[in-house]
């Protein structure tokens, strides 16, 4: 009976009912920031519409000189032409093309690239990947798998531009936010992430 | 007397009515050659004779200076009082890593607190358009507004119709939210600052924006959105990118490869250097990488913003030296920029200087006629070359100095490729400026002095260094009594690499003293752009001048040991200090330079000279020392080091130890799950390695226990505050140690409660038996000598400590204290053993994984310096050494600016439709994002609670106040009782009350 008196009680009520509150608050709050940190949820959510990509591959060309060369202008030793030939960087040509005549350029190579598409040296990915057999490879994975990087596919013109973007290092080469998967071989141009090393 | 010649000088012209105002402060008790006369009449004339008299030296016209106060703020989050409630929140510990990447300027109290502050309103200095105080306008009026330079804001968004832009290009999300906006506001203050068109205007309103949403409205991101969004943006061929964000984790190396990634595709990245000052170590990554800009922030009086990171970089601990950070500073407290929605509001943080800079560059960029000579290094170059140095500060607080932006455009406009040094010249005598190198002159037998200089090099984004740096001492400046040792990046890629130059005395000059000069001379190459094959090359000087002193006696020398030193990142190493739980990582480097510079600069007022040791004991001439000294060391040792080590105390080598606490079970309570790399975080150690020095000790029978104690009390006459330390376990029975009251603080942690233990052997003093042999002292808490979370400090401790280690002087205060206790022998009490399962292998240098056991590696070489073979030069350098040092062949008279005022100021009045729209900056935060994920719940939880309540009380209220309706009812005897007993107890707000049953 006391008892009962006492939930009759109004301030009884009202800290039974700010304890629930503060309850409900707190989980709700915790529930959502666990979804929140969760990345494929929200890659799955946008999974019933495809990206729409404008790439066009002009393949066929790469074999003529070009008058201006694009090439990945970031590398240390190497380039990457849009020809697909790797140099160093003193064989550089004014247009901005590799001299295909020095010793150690060459089109379309595969150096230091896993099975799996991984490399581990950009320049030579970016080579691998406008070999023009990676057509099918790249098709796939723009149909499929580039939604997950959201906008940056969309905005690829070009297999030149498509190769330099798609070997660079993304949050699918990362685990724990802060340590490569694989820091051996995490230029990828194929669809798979890099192979996941053990620490 | 002056007076007297004042009115003689007076009475010859006709000034009559003048008199001399009286001194009214605490200044007038001393004597002074300085009078304030007030003349009514005739001023001209009995100014000049004034000026005539042969005894008055100058007169000048009373100016009074205004001054408003600087503090900045009352909740910074000094030490937290000791009130006894904060146990409970022990649970907190789980939240989350606060150690994230944060947007540099806001704690969540900034953004909610409006009028909190309203008192402090008018003493602020009133924020200005920095754009016009930087005197953008000029470029403005040149036609210059930053048109066709592409912008990137990597922030909390932008709303889509914000009135203040014009050029918003772009917008994307690479967050989970699904939103463009700007929900913070922060996004729109920085993409305000650099390129808002009206009411505050930014510096380059005519750019075109790309405004990435890369922080959500709770400010969470991560690593792998930002991998995403940069390379869109090296996609969109962005040409300065602004990062007002940072974080401690230089080793998030998918982080850093991509920002060295994104300024090699010629992306300009300007980013906020911390909030964490007035600490120094505490830079913020990607604003401490050399191919970065990064900004610190000053005041609109050109102090040092309290907030802004100090330097050094600490990638380069033990062995090396850090490098100068930040870059440059500016304004970056009370700046105005667009407000969320609209309007302005002005914010404070180096978040906000970093806009100021990106802004300046993108306005900068958009002046340049050939934007192939605009990049990441020339730019950097422009600025740290105009940079305007500001007096009394030290180059890891200012950088080069204060961005002016009008001399920064005629060097930038008459740029040619070439490469520079940062800093430029090394003047180890030059203070406070070369501070802390100015604070202690070089002696033959000491340390190598190391400067590690940064090359920028603006011909391209590699080069390399032709042959060999050369050093050519000035031999009529007693060159030849240094030797100068040089390593450098192999490959200077991108754009930048460091040139580390170690300075040691000749032997010839062990007994010299007086400044010896000479210089280094580097050759950079770059592959040319525009013909295949061909190099570009610059050849930089770097001037060096040294104090060099005869080298003071052994017992003057203490020697710190950094390579025992472990930190954060990579591994989780605890704060020393558990009641900091909102800082819960040991990040600042624990070198003498950083978190511990109070203790050296103390030290070295006290006449000590101190050096680093960042090799194994192992490496280095015990006999050359007086002290070894240890403070907080969370490495492990190898054999061979603790054999040295005994070695060199029986030749009479001293050894301090602050130790810190060490207690398993303590250690798996503040495991916390980090969202930041979503796994659970476990400390490798406690405060300090217990374990691995009782290794070291234990050969003279001292140990240190795993109790974890801590408390206020007084020894020898100063306060002490014990913060999270350990006790000593086992001391020889003719050792001296004293004991005192301590919270188990262990007990507190584990299980809230409180118990005060009598006698905890804190501090032990021996003289080890052996002839000439050395001294040990223990001290259970490194907490007082550091900087970070100091409460009270005990460097008068650490005095008397070195005294007796030095001098053998047994300080009288601590061994007739009443508090020395008998010394403990106990072998009942197990000592602390190490974690199981520990991490610590990982990033030690000492232990290795064998099938999973921890051994020690083989011991390493020590480090070996190769000198550079001198190259006398018989000329003598000039007098200053920085007015010399700027860009090389850039001819400034060449670019003309009209109209080129010099500084106006400009206090902008408040316009009376704006003022609602301002806001006061609360003071910094030190605005750690976790902290807010960890405490907004609570927060939210309890002000929840409080509305309820509220409501409650005045329901409650309201019905007192009310005549009640009663039924009729029968009130039974105990329930009377009841209410009685009520009203006895609480008279006021329940007395009288009826329950309507």
């Amino acid at each position: 009976m006391v008892l009962r008196r006492l939930l009759r009680k109004r301030w009884v009520l009202g800290v039974v009912f700010a304890l629930s509150l503060i309850y409900f608050l707190t989980s709700t709050l915790k529930q959502e920031e666990r979804t929140f940190g969760d990345r494929t949820l929200l890659e799955l959510r946008d999974s019933d519409h495809h990206i729409r990509w404008k790439v066009r591959f002009n393949l066929g060309n790469s074999s003529r000189p070009a008058a201006q060369c694009r090439n990945s202008i970031q590398g240390k030793a190497l380039l990457t032409d849009e020809l697909g030939y790797v140099c160093e960087r003193k064989d550089l040509l004014v247009n901005g093309c590799c001299n295909v005549n020095a010793p150690n350029s060459q089109q379309y190579i595969c150096k230091s690239c896993l099975a799996n598409g991984c490399c581990s040296i950009y320049e030579y990915c970016v080579s691998c990947c406008l070999q023009p057999d990676k057509r099918a490879l790249l098709e796939r994975f723009l149909n499929q798998a580039a939604k997950g990087f959201k906008n940056l596919f969309t905005a690829v013109e070009d297999h030149f531009e498509l190769c330099l973007a798609k070997c660079r290092t993304s949050s699918q080469s990362v685990q724990h936010e802060n340590t490569y998967r694989n820091s051996q071989a995490k230029y990828c141009y194929g669809e798979s992430p890099p192979e996941l090393l053990p620490v | 007397e002056t007076p007297d010649f004042i009115s003689t000088a007076l009475r010859s012209s006709d000034a009559a009515n003048w008199r001399i105002v009286p001194r009214k402060n605490p200044a007038s008790d001393y004597p002074s050659d300085f009078e304030v006369v007030q003349i009514r009449q005739a001023t001209r004339n009995s100014l000049f004779t004034l000026q005539d008299h042969p005894y008055i030296k100058r007169v000048t016209p009373q100016r009074k200076v205004f001054r408003s106060l600087k503090f900045t703020d009352g909740e910074y989050p000094r030490a937290p009082c000791n009130d006894g409630r904060w146990t409970q929140k022990w649970q907190s510990w789980q939240s989350s890593r606060p150690l994230r990447r944060t947007s540099l300027s806001l704690g969540s109290g900034f953004w909610h607190a409006t009028g909190r502050h309203s008192s402090r309103r008018l003493l602020r200095a009133i924020p200005r358009h920095v754009a016009q105080i930087l005197q953008a306008d000029v470029l403005w009026q040149m036609g210059h507004t930053g048109s066709g330079v592409k912008v990137a804001v990597f922030d909390t968004g932008l709303s889509e119709k914000h009135p203040h832009f014009k050029n918003v290009k772009e917008r994307t999300n690479w967050t989970n939210e699904k939103t463009l906006d700007d929900g913070l506001g922060h996004g729109t203050f920085v993409a305000g600052v650099i390129a808002s068109m009206r009411e505050c205007q930014g510096f380059a309103p005519d750019s075109e924006l790309h405004i990435f949403r890369v922080f959500t409205n709770n400010q969470v991101s991560y690593t792998s959105w930002f991998l995403d969004a940069f390379n869109y943006a090296i996609l969109k061929k962005i040409d300065v990118l602004n990062l007002s964000i940072g974080g401690p984790d230089f080793m998030d190396h998918p982080f850093v490869d991509k920002v060295w990634e994104l300024t090699a595709n010629r992306v300009i990245m300007v980013s906020a250097i911390g909030n964490d000052g007035p600490l120094y170590g505490t830079l913020n990554n990607p604003a401490d990488q050399m191919d970065v800009i990064g900004v610190g922030g000053i005041d609109f009086e050109d102090n040092i913003a309290r907030f802004s990171s100090r330097g050094m970089t600490t990638w380069e601990l033990p062995g090396g030296y850090g490098r100068v950070k930040p870059d440059i500073v500016t304004y970056g407290s009370g700046v105005r920029g667009s407000g969320m929605k609209e309007g302005c509001r002005s914010l404070s943080g180096t978040s906000v200087a970093s806009p100021v800079v990106a802004g300046a560059v993108t306005l900068l960029a958009s002046t340049v006629q050939n934007r192939e000579l605009v990049n990441p290094a020339s730019m950097k170059q422009a600025l740290i070359a105009s940079a305007r140095r500001l007096p009394g500060v030290n180059m890891f607080e200012q950088g080069h100095g204060k961005l002016d932006l009008l001399k920064a455009y005629q060097i930038l406009n008459s740029y040619h490729p070439q490469a520079s040094l940062s800093p430029s010249y090394i003047d180890l005598t030059e203070c406070p400026y070369m501070w802390p190198y100015c604070s202690q002159p070089i002696y033959y037998g000491g340390m190598p002095t190391i400067v590690n200089v940064t090359i920028l090099n603006g011909m391209g984004v590699t080069g390399r260094i032709v042959d060999k740096p050369i050093w050519q001492p000035y031999l009529p400046q007693n060159g030849d009594h240094i030797d100068v040792a040089i390593s450098y990046s192999p490959v200077l890629w991108p754009w930048a690499g460091y040139l580390a130059v170690s300075i040691s005395v000749a032997k010839k000059a062990a007994s010299w003293e007086g400044i010896a000069q000479g210089h280094v001379m580097v050759t950079v190459a770059s592959p040319a752009q525009n013909d295949a094959g061909g190099e570009l090359t610059s050849t930089v000087k770097l001037p060096v001048k040294v104090k060099i002193i005869p080298t003071p006696p052994r017992s003057k020398r203490v020697l710190w040991d950094q390579y025992h030193n472990l930190r954060y990142p990579p591994g989780y190493f605890p704060r020393d200090n558990l009641r900091m739980k909102n800082d819960p990582l040991d990040w600042n480097g624990d070198h003498i330079h950083t978190n511990f510079r109070d203790m050296y600069q103390h030290l070295r007022s006290m006449g000590y000279f101190v050096e680093v040791l960042g090799a194994p004991i192992t490496c280095f001439d015990a006999s050359q020392y007086g002290t070894l000294l240890m403070v907080d060391s969370e490495e492990e040792y190898f054999p061979e080091e603790v054999t040295k080590l005994r070695r060199d105390i029986d030749n009479g080598l001293s050894l301090i130890i602050f130790s810190d606490w060490y207690n398993t079970s303590v250690m798996r309570k503040v495991k916390f799950y980090d969202e930041n790399t979503r796994q659970w975080w476990m400390p490798d150690t406690g405060g300090a390695n217990v374990p691995a020095l009782n290794d070291l000790i234990s050969v003279w029978g001292m140990a240190f226990s795993d109790g974890l104690y801590e408390g206020d009390f007084t020894m020898a006459d100063h306060d002490m505050y014990y913060a999270s330390g350990c006790s000593i376990a086992r001391f020889p029975e003719d050792g001296i140690v004293i004991g005192q009251a301590l919270k188990d603080q262990g007990l507190e942690v584990l299980k809230q409660e409180t118990m005060v233990v009598d006698n905890v052997p804190i501090l032990g003093l021996y003289q080890t038996p052996s002839e000439g042999a050395g001294r040990i002292a223990l001290y259970g808490d490194s907490n007082c000598i550091d900087d970070s979370h100091r409460q009270k400090d005990c460097f008068w401790l650490l005095d008397a400590l070195l005294q007796y280690t030095s001098y053998s002087m047994m300080p009288s205060s601590l061994t007739h204290s009443k508090s020395r206790v008998p010394p403990p022998t106990a072998t009942d009490h197990p000592l602390p053993q190490r974690l199981e399962g520990n991490h610590l292998y990982r990033y030690s240098k000492v232990l290795e994984s064998h099938l999973g056991d921890h051994k020690p590696r083989p011991l390493p070489a020590c480090p070996h310096l190769s000198w550079a073979k001198p190259q006398p030069l018989n000329e003598t350098a000039p007098s200053n050494l920085w007015k010399h040092q700027k860009l090389l062949s850039v001819d400034l008279d060449k670019v003309v600016l009209p109209n080129a005022r010099s500084y106006r100021p400009q206090v902008r009045p408040l316009s009376p439709g704006e003022s609602e729209a301002w806001d006061i900056p609360g003071g910094i935060m030190p605005g750690r994002y976790n902290q807010e994920v960890g405490q907004t719940i609570p927060v939210f939880a309890f002000l929840g609670a409080m509305v309820v309540l509220s409501f409650f009380v005045v329901q409650l209220t309201k019905a007192k106040s009310k005549p009640k309706r009663r039924k009729p009812r029968v009130k039974r005897p105990l329930y009377l009782q009841q209410q009685q007993q009520q009203q006895q107890q609480q008279q006021a707000p329940h007395a009288g009350r009826t329950p309507t049953v």
